[in-house]
């Protein structure tokens, strides 16, 4: 065997990977093969520099939560439900007893469901609301048609919107109307009317919520800023600001 | 229960082979601690029957997950001009991404001097294949035909990846000497 056709075998010689025949090839040639010898030599010192790396420790807290992760993934799902296996002798009483209690189970976590969503969508709600008022202000301006004119602003939304929000500026009553844009909030498209109070940006959103009663404003506070939400005529409000609640709930009063 | 038991006594004892592979493929160990978590519970989700060692089996999902982070990692890298200035931290010309790189630098090598740091750091510069297979040859010292079940190629592409892995290494040491030898100067 010539040395160019060596090659990698030299490796796998060294691993005792070989079949008989070509690894006595392999031992001949090296016998014969002072270069190959030595090349032989270095992948063996390679091999074992690497081997007396050894294994990295696992930290000792990786223990512990795939232990934890294993044991939540064992005690939710997967596990197939197993009955009783008498379960088809039972007299007709207690069998009716075991439906009625799976109804009961069924309904209560029906209604823990439904309400958890619900809390679930208006906190969803208001997190929209806080992020679409802190990303107006990351922005170079908070509105996309600057204009203190209702008459300028409102038909700016025709086209924009399914519906056409009232645009009213209140500079008399010391909320200058800066402008509006578009933004997103609860997965539709809503329109956001921006006012000025000294150096305070208020934004209103305002979007059609028909099914909502009327509702007096509801008030709440969310990493520092003020909130104030209601309807009214099958239109959905929110405020938000770093304004305090009083000059916020002025400025409702006014829309 | 029972079956979560048995899965334990079978699979946590082999916890640092699955660091150890998920740690040379990604060189971040706080990724290496996702791999692992992730893995385990895959391979909770899968195991059924399996008896004997199950270590291959179990550095294959390692192997798997850790590959998924590190392509996810690419595209993130593609997107953001990620850590341009410690991309080359360990003076690699190849294109290999060296993110995070928990594996000592060329500097921490000539304080340690140690020739086991310095054979940590031309590993982390290897091609994540080419650290792959030294991994499971020299680390765990598992067969060709394990590494290439495991890795998914035939036994051959095992044995020429190992001499091209164990040659590239070489390469990288003596660089790395000739450089310690001139900084000695």
């Amino acid at each position: 065997m010539q040395c160019d056709r060596l090659g990698e075998t030299i490796g796998a010689y060294l691993d005792q990977e070989l079949d008989p025949a070509t690894r006595g090839e392999v031992a001949a040639h090296l016998a014969s093969c002072q270069a190959c010898t030595a090349l032989a030599e270095e992948i063996r010192c390679t091999s074992r520099q690497v081997a007396a790396l050894g294994r990295e420790r696992a930290p000792g807290r990786l223990m512990a939560d795939v232990r934890e992760r294993l044991a939540g993934a064992s005690a939710a799902p997967l596990v197939p439900l197993r009955l009783p296996p008498a379960i088809h002798h039972l007299p007709l009483r207690r069998w009716l007893g075991r439906v009625a209690a799976l109804i009961v189970c069924g309904l209560i976590a029906a209604a823990a469901v439904h309400m958890m969503s619900r809390m679930d969508s208006t906190a969803l709600l208001e997190r929209d609301v806080l992020a679409a008022h802190v990303r107006s202000l990351l922005q170079d301006s908070p509105t996309q048609v600057a204009s203190s004119e209702a008459h300028t602003v409102k038909p700016w939304f025709a086209g924009r919107l399914e519906f056409a929000p009232s645009v009213k500026d209140l500079a008399a009553e010391g909320f200058p109307l800066a402008g509006a844009r578009l933004d997103y909030i609860g997965e539709r498209r809503v329109a956001a009317l921006v006012y000025r109070r000294r150096l305070h940006v208020v934004n209103v959103f305002v979007w059609p919520a028909a099914d909502a009663a009327d509702s007096t404003p509801r008030a709440l506070t969310l990493r520092g800023y003020n909130l104030l939400t209601w309807s009214r005529g099958g239109i959905a409000y929110w405020a938000i600001s770093d304004l305090n609640m009083a000059e916020l709930q002025r400025l409702q009063a006014l829309l | 229960m029972t079956e979560r038991a048995e899965f334990e006594r079978l699979a946590l004892p082999h916890m640092d082979a699955a660091y150890t592979l998920a740690f040379w493929l990604l060189r971040s160990r706080p990724d290496a601690e996702d791999a692992v978590q992730d893995a385990y519970l895959r391979a909770f989700r899968a195991v059924r029957n399996v008896q004997g060692d199950i270590r291959p089996w179990l550095l294959k999902i390692v192997r798997n997950v850790a590959l998924r982070k590190l392509s996810e990692r690419a595209r993130t890298a593609n997107v953001i001009p990620f850590d341009a200035a410690r991309s080359d931290r360990l003076g690699s010309e190849r294109g290999a991404l060296q993110v995070a790189a928990d594996a000592p630098s060329a500097e921490d090598v000539a304080v340690e001097a140690g020739e086991q740091a310095m054979v940590r750091a031309a590993l982390a510069e290897l091609a994540p294949t080419f650290r792959e297979a030294l991994v499971l040859r020299e680390i765990e010292a598992l067969s060709y035909r394990e590494i290439a079940g495991l890795t998914g190629v035939p036994i051959g592409t095992v044995m020429s990846r190992l001499a091209r892995a164990r040659a590239e290494l070489r390469k990288v040491l003596a660089r790395m000497m000739r450089r310690g030898e001139s900084d000695a100067v």
